[in-house]
């Protein structure tokens, strides 16, 4: 306090005086006003907006940001069975105990509302304390397939009126045990009734220009024979690293695909061990590629493709593209474009069904025919992984993945309910080994031989730690493409990785396809405050009014007596007397 | 909405003045000036003390009563005693009589302390969304304060002002002005080292200083009667 003052005076020198019982109050409020803002709510609590982008100039997402309206907490009021007029009121819902056909009606009706803050349990948040593994249990499994039903729900809609995500927490709890009490009475806060406020203030959001995808490639070269002069078969190994989800500032996307793109690390790190030593390098090149654009029908990969040489590409034998390999089921499928009769794509199967079988894994193969000619056709659909990609430039693909099925535009692409609970760090070990196991008996031509590369407590063994470090990561690193820049630290972060085991890396910007639009303020500060009624204030005023009538009338009749109260009021009249 | 509610406490901390300088004589006898002279002598007791308390006083970091700074703390409250004798006797007022000077002086008093203490807080924090009663309670405050000043007053001039009092009733003078001169670190003992709540405050110091002005006033009227 002995610095105070010196300072105080500075600011304000004739409001501002030490008195014992004021003074840290006075030092307080000083330091309070320097600020900026002046934050006086009851809680403030970090929230995600709900993505807002165009197809092709239709529009879905929530149109808009700020938000500046009372609480209400539920969809209907309780006096009447009719929902009540919300166009007002900002509906604050846990997740945990959403009826989905309500909101669903809700929304497809289009009826107005003033605002959505929708409570996600804090297992979901990506900064969780507990870590993934063998810690999920059912609950969190049910309100996983919620996340996602909801998800899909509000991607694909278009919503007029601002809708945030945030998570339960102590102080927004009591706020909504507060809102609930009150709605019990009947009433919905509105500025006559008091209750609470909320308040998002940020500006109103402007679409991102020209928002671009970073591809990211490391090449391993092969070892060439003296004298041979023709170019080495390449291997391709791709694995898209971006995500998109409701929320795009939780999109983390751990296993869609953090678990891809960490299983491409560990392989890389194998093989650059492997090809360090002239003596193992093997007779193929190996390329990596990171590709963004994943959600977005596999753009990245595609325009990646083009971008490498032609003679490049035609010596590619055959990609295998890393999709969703992390969650804690056994299943894996391999999905191909080509007929499965094709000589090659029996090969590729077989030497994977052989390793998986040592490991006791089990795979599958899934077959789906598509038109390549038909462009518009490819547009709507994905799958199989970015395989369709490939076929249109003539490489031969497979996909690895856990989904038996082929999902649509925007589906399992890491969204809210994607995160580092649902993703087993040993299934991707062992998947990795799968992977690198099977083509490096490729590679090496060590069909039908017993052998383990990769064993366990070898120095080539699959790093547990590896695996986990960078599936925490990414796990905590939202990654939705339209709003990563051109040199946002986890791109940088990626390729300074591949750089470590590859030789030549390389970055390709590329613009993103047209079609989408993305609107940028993708998060905001909630402010809760708890405020008065009008008509509390009006009784405030009343009550000072009469209270300073009384110790007026008091003060009169104590010092002047009771005659001059009288007479104030009597004066006018006594003097028309007078002068008449 | 919430500048109707800066606009309450506005007229809760400072209603009262203005109304006791309208409803007393003192607005007959035009004794404004006094008033002013008051607050100004207030200003400057304050800054001395400010530079007094940076002095002497150390900064402690927790939240509780510590007795003897505390003490120190009251004993440079005495500074405002001293204050109040150099505005009630060193400065030349209009002629006023002795009753309607020490009103006109504690209200101009009471008038500086709610404008320096409370203007701030009320313009910073009653603006706001968020509601809370500090601003009301703080008010009333301004309330006591305003009784205790006028009261403490009273006292200062019956002690330096008249020179006829009954011997009987001078250390009972004395007593009381204590009292009143030590109000500050009464309640800030309440506040800190018992731990009431800012309510539980207020309610004592809106008793106490309804108290203390009925003493006061019982006291100046027996002294009045002699000279009478």
């Amino acid at each position: 306090m002995a610095n105070c003052p010196k300072k105080v005076q500075n600011s304000k020198p004739s409001s501002v005086l030490i008195d014992p019982v004021y003074s840290s109050m006075i030092a307080l409020l000083i330091i309070v006003m320097a600020c900026v803002e002046i934050c006086d709510a009851v809680t403030v609590v970090d929230v995600y907006r709900l993505v807002q982008y165009d197809i092709g100039g239709v529009p879905f997402g929530s149109r808009l940001a700020s938000l500046n309206h009372h609480a209400g907490s539920s969809l209907f009021s309780s006096s009447s069975g009719a929902a009540a007029d919300l166009s007002r009121t900002v509906l604050i819902l846990p997740v945990r105990e959403l009826n989905l056909t309500f909101i669903k009606e809700y929304i497809a009706q289009r009826k107005p509302l003033g605002g959505l803050l929708l409570l996600l349990p804090p297992a979901f948040s990506p900064n969780a304390d507990s870590v993934g593994g063998a810690d999920h249990d059912s609950v969190n499994d049910l309100m996983k397939e919620v996340l996602v039903e909801l998800e899909q729900l509000l991607i694909h809609a278009n919503i007029p009126y601002p809708v945030y995500f945030g998570f339960e927490d102590d102080g927004i709890d009591t706020v909504l045990a507060d809102v609930k009490k009150n709605d019990a009475t009947g009433q919905l806060a509105t500025a006559t009734t008091g209750g609470y406020k909320l308040v998002v203030s940020v500006p109103e959001p402007k679409k991102v220009a020209s928002p671009t995808i970073a591809n990211i490639q490391g090449w391993l070269p092969g070892l060439k024979a003296d004298g041979d002069s023709n170019q080495l078969p390449t291997i391709a190994i791709v694995a898209s690293y971006d995500t998109f989800g409701a929320a795009p500032a939780l999109s983390v996307g751990s296993d869609s695909n953090g678990s891809g793109v960490v299983a491409l690390l560990e392989i890389a790190r194998l093989f650059s061990i492997l090809y360090s030593n002239p003596k193992t390098r093997g007779r193929y090149n190996l390329l990596f590629g990171l590709t963004s654009g994943g959600p977005y029908n596999y753009n990245g990969t595609y325009k990646w493709l083009r971008s490498l040489d032609q003679r490049q590409r035609e010596t590619i034998d055959y990609a295998i593209c890393l999709n969703s390999i992390g969650s804690f089921n056994n299943d894996l499928w391999i999905h191909v474009s080509k007929p499965p009769e094709n000589a090659y794509i029996k090969q590729i199967f077989e030497g994977f069904s052989n390793v998986a079988e040592e490991l006791g894994l089990k795979v599958g193969l899934k077959h789906k025919k598509i038109n390549i000619s038909n462009t518009r056709f490819l547009k709507y659909s994905r799958w199989p992984g970015s395989t369709e990609q490939f076929s249109r430039l003539r490489v031969t693909a497979a996909t690895l993945s856990e989904l038996s099925f082929a999902p649509e535009l925007l589906q399992s692409t890491g969204g809210l309910s994607d995160n580092r609970h649902f993703v087993d760090e040993a299934s991707i070990s062992r998947r990795v080994k799968l992977v690198a196991e099977s083509l490096a008996r490729h590679i090496y031509d060590l069909k039908g031989k017993d052998i383990d590369i990769f064993a366990d407590n070898s120095s080539l063994a699959v790093n547990p730690s590896y695996v986990r470090s960078w599936l925490d990561l990414l796990s905590t690193t939202p990654r939705v493409a339209p709003f990563l820049s051109k040199t946002d630290p986890i791109i940088m972060a990626l390729k300074k990785e591949l750089a470590d085991h590859t030789i030549e890396v390389n970055v390709q910007q590329e613009v993103l396809d047209g079609m989408f639009t993305f609107y940028d303020s993708t998060t905001g500060r909630l402010h809760i405050y708890q405020v008065a009624s009008v008509t509390f204030d009006l009784l405030l005023l009343l009550v000072l009014g009469s209270y300073l009538i009384v110790l007026f009338s008091f003060l009169v009749i104590t010092t002047r007596g009771l005659d001059d109260l009288i007479s104030l009021f009597r004066r006018p009249p006594s003097r028309k007397v007078k002068t008449a | 909405m919430t500048v109707f509610h800066f606009f309450n406490c506005a007229i809760l901390t400072f209603g009262p003045h203005a109304v006791y300088y309208s409803a007393t004589p003192l607005s007959e006898y035009d004794t404004l000036g006094t008033s002013i002279k008051a607050a100004v002598v207030y200003l400057i007791t304050s800054l001395v003390k400010l530079v007094c308390l940076a002095t002497f006083l150390n900064v402690s970091e927790s939240d509780r009563f510590d007795p003897y700074q505390e003490l120190l703390k009251a004993l440079i409250g005495f500074i405002d005693v001293a204050g109040l004798y150099f505005a009630l006797t060193q400065l030349t007022h209009r002629n006023i009589s002795q009753n309607h000077k020490f009103q006109a002086v504690g209200l101009g008093w009471a008038f500086a302390d709610s404008v320096l203490h409370r203007l701030a807080p009320l313009w910073v924090g009653a603006r706001g969304l968020e509601f809370t009663w500090d601003y009301i309670l703080q008010g009333l405050e301004a309330n006591a304060n305003l009784v205790l000043s006028i009261s403490l007053a009273a006292l200062g001039s019956l002690m330096w002002l008249r020179k006829n009092k009954p011997k009987t009733l001078i250390p009972i003078i004395y007593v009381c002005a204590g009292i009143v001169a030590t109000m500050p670190s009464i309640t800030s003992y309440l506040r800190l080292g018992l731990e009431w709540h800012l309510p539980k405050v207020v309610g004592f110091e809106l008793f106490t200083s309804l108290v203390m002005a009925f003493i006061s006033w019982q006291l100046y009227s027996a002294c009045q009667r002699p000279s009478n």
